[in-house]
């Protein structure tokens, strides 16, 4: 019995990986751009379909696969700030949203459109799972968690340990101030947009893995992944880490006693318990909120 | 030919409804809600499931009403007290939430395949042309009692404050008002259009499921207002036309044109909603309607 939740909260923690990809990209738009960006989840999807694309034209590799997928979606979604969100600037945080719900509904559908509704997946040998007393693990998770690691340290390194980075958090903190010391703003808004479709990509390629690619299936881990952006704190990347494999894990335990149907509710469960309970997250400042 | 016509005009007066909502929630009070079509599914829902069961329709109706309001009222007081971009995100699990509950609860919605069957009011002579102009007319009667209502609050003392609120919310505080209170009150109203709005849409299709009620109603919604300029009564009927007139257009694309089959007009379709939300927000930031009028 034990053995069966903790199978349950393994599965749990591969979702949470990539709830927390998403997340950690949300909150690094809402710390730097200050808005909440409705098309993460569609970024995601665009690089579900690149890491096929790369499949189809012959790319067997899951590594090479997961590159291919980062690139494009690193490269479009500087491309679609340039285009959308940096003429935006100035404008209330609300324009940006509805301008982030349009990009979304865009890329969805443009993609929609061109593949059709059909399912395709990532080709994969059939590997046994290991097995400990009862608690299974596929060598595959074990792999993908390695590779959102990596992802995530990658960019944990370029904010915290180059000069660009802390270019990017001292925008972050005040961009006029940022402006005043020298730092080109512009330059550091690219380095945002093209971290965050890196992660979005990584992230595609995963969940990507774990289940099917459909034109949804970013727009499906959008809400859990806003859930876990809040709950980490509006603009807190660690907090968005956490909170992120925290609501995986919750989401799959809870599947036993509220249904499979269901399971898709529990972000909101916990978004409203947020709001009502802690609206600054649990790592995240009180002023941040009102 | 004026079959099409009544059939098109009914659907217009419907989402003439959702846009009025919507406006006052985010034109007139600044509210952002990203999920309006929770409370176009909840009328639309109520009045099917209460006239199914026999209660008169416009009993119904003035049910669905009331209990898309009711349903308002939680999610805006706990989110409406917050940052702006919380309702928006809270507003949009709300409205997938409302839609998996309304697949899953199968022994009271019908789950995944729907209702059928649900009645028309008492006032239809029956099935056929007399009976969808009637029901035409009852639309658009409510549109207009819809405009004289929010014309009456726009001038009272009320409309006033609120759009004082969305205009500088600490200037009202420091008058010893609170906003918080304001802005639900005219988010619950919103949201009782949408609530009105399902039940028109319920008794008008007379089958309702699911799937007719994703997120792409609500953002349909937003462009209607978008595109009207998001803060004049005219402005929402002019772009619920637009909007409706977009939907019939690419239909009859879809209709003549052999190579383009039905799924992938929904899809062109909801990227140039998209493309639309962009261009707007982006070049039209007060309407394509006051634009153009401003010329």
């Amino acid at each position: 019995m034990t053995a069966f939740y903790i199978n349950l909260a393994i599965g749990g923690l591969v979702q949470g990986l990539i709830i927390a990809l998403a997340a950690l990209a949300i909150n690094l738009v809402f710390a730097v751009g200050r808005f909440a960006n409705a098309a993460t989840g569609d970024y995601v999807t665009v690089g579900a379909y690149a890491g096929i694309a790369a499949q189809a034209v012959g790319f067997t590799s899951t590594l090479a696969q997961g590159l291919a997928a980062a690139l494009v979606t690193a490269v479009l979604v500087p491309a679609v700030y340039l285009l959308v969100f940096r003429p935006l600037a100035g404008r209330p945080a609300a324009t940006f949203m509805i301008a982030s719900v349009g990009v979304g509904f865009f890329l969805r559908y443009t993609i929609a459109f061109f593949v059709g509704h059909d399912q395709y997946t990532f080709l994969r040998p059939t590997v046994r799972a290991l097995q400990w007393e009862g608690i299974r693990m596929l060598p595959i998770d074990l792999w993908l968690s390695g590779l959102a690691v990596l992802a995530v340290a990658a960019v944990f390194c370029i904010l915290f340990l180059t000069s660009a980075g802390r270019r990017l958090r001292a925008v972050a903190d005040n961009p006029e101030l940022a402006r005043t010391s020298g730092i080109d703003v512009g330059n550091s808004m690219m380095l945002l947009w093209v971290l965050v479709g890196f992660l979005s990509g990584v992230g595609g390629m995963i969940v990507g893995i774990k289940t099917v690619v459909v034109p949804d299936i970013g727009w499906n881990i959008l809400l859990p992944a806003f859930a876990a952006a809040i709950l980490g704190g509006v603009g807190n990347l660690p907090g968005a880490l956490i909170a992120g494999l925290l609501l995986g894990v919750v989401q799959e335990l809870s599947s036993p006693i509220v249904g499979f149907v269901y399971k898709q509710a529990i972000a909101f469960g916990v978004l409203v318990l947020v709001l009502a309970v802690r609206p600054q997250g649990l790592f995240g400042a009180r002023k941040a909120v009102r | 030919m004026d079959t099409y016509l009544v059939a098109a005009f009914t659907a217009t007066g419907i989402y003439v409804l959702l846009t009025l909502g919507l406006m006052l929630q985010f034109g007139f009070a600044g509210l952002i809600n990203f999920g309006h079509v929770a409370f176009f599914a909840i009328g639309a829902y109520v009045s099917a499931i209460l006239s199914l069961h026999g209660v008169p329709v416009l009993v119904s109706m003035a049910a669905a009403v009331i209990l898309a309001a009711m349903a308002a009222l939680p999610v805006g007081l706990l989110a409406i007290r917050l940052r702006e971009d919380y309702l928006a995100i809270a507003m949009l699990a709300f409205a997938e939430t409302v839609r998996i509950s309304l697949a899953a609860e199968q022994w009271l919605t019908g789950g995944i395949n729907g209702l059928t069957g649900i009645p028309r009011p008492f006032f239809s002579p029956g099935i056929g042309r007399a009976d969808n102009l009637t029901y035409l007319a009852f639309v658009l009667l409510m549109d207009v009692a819809a405009v004289l209502l929010i014309f009456r609050i726009v001038r009272s003392p009320f409309g006033r404050l609120v759009r004082a609120i969305r205009d500088d919310e600490n200037a009202v505080q420091a008058l010893g008002k609170d906003p918080v209170r304001f802005k639900v009150v005219v988010f619950v109203l919103g949201s009782a259009f949408g609530g009105l709005a399902g039940a028109l849409q319920a008794h008008y299709v007379t089958f309702i499921s699911p799937d007719q009620f994703t997120a792409s109603v609500t953002f349909y919604v937003w462009i209607a207002m978008i595109l009207g300029g998001a803060e004049r009564i005219s402005g929402a009927i002019v772009g619920a036309l637009l909007l409706m007139m977009f939907l019939e257009a690419t239909r009859f694309i879809s209709d003549v044109v052999p190579w383009i089959s039905p799924s992938d007009m929904a899809s062109v379709r909801l990227a140039a909603v998209g493309l639309a939300l962009i261009v707007c927000t982006v070049y039209f930031p007060h309407g394509v309607v006051v634009r153009a009028a401003r010329r």
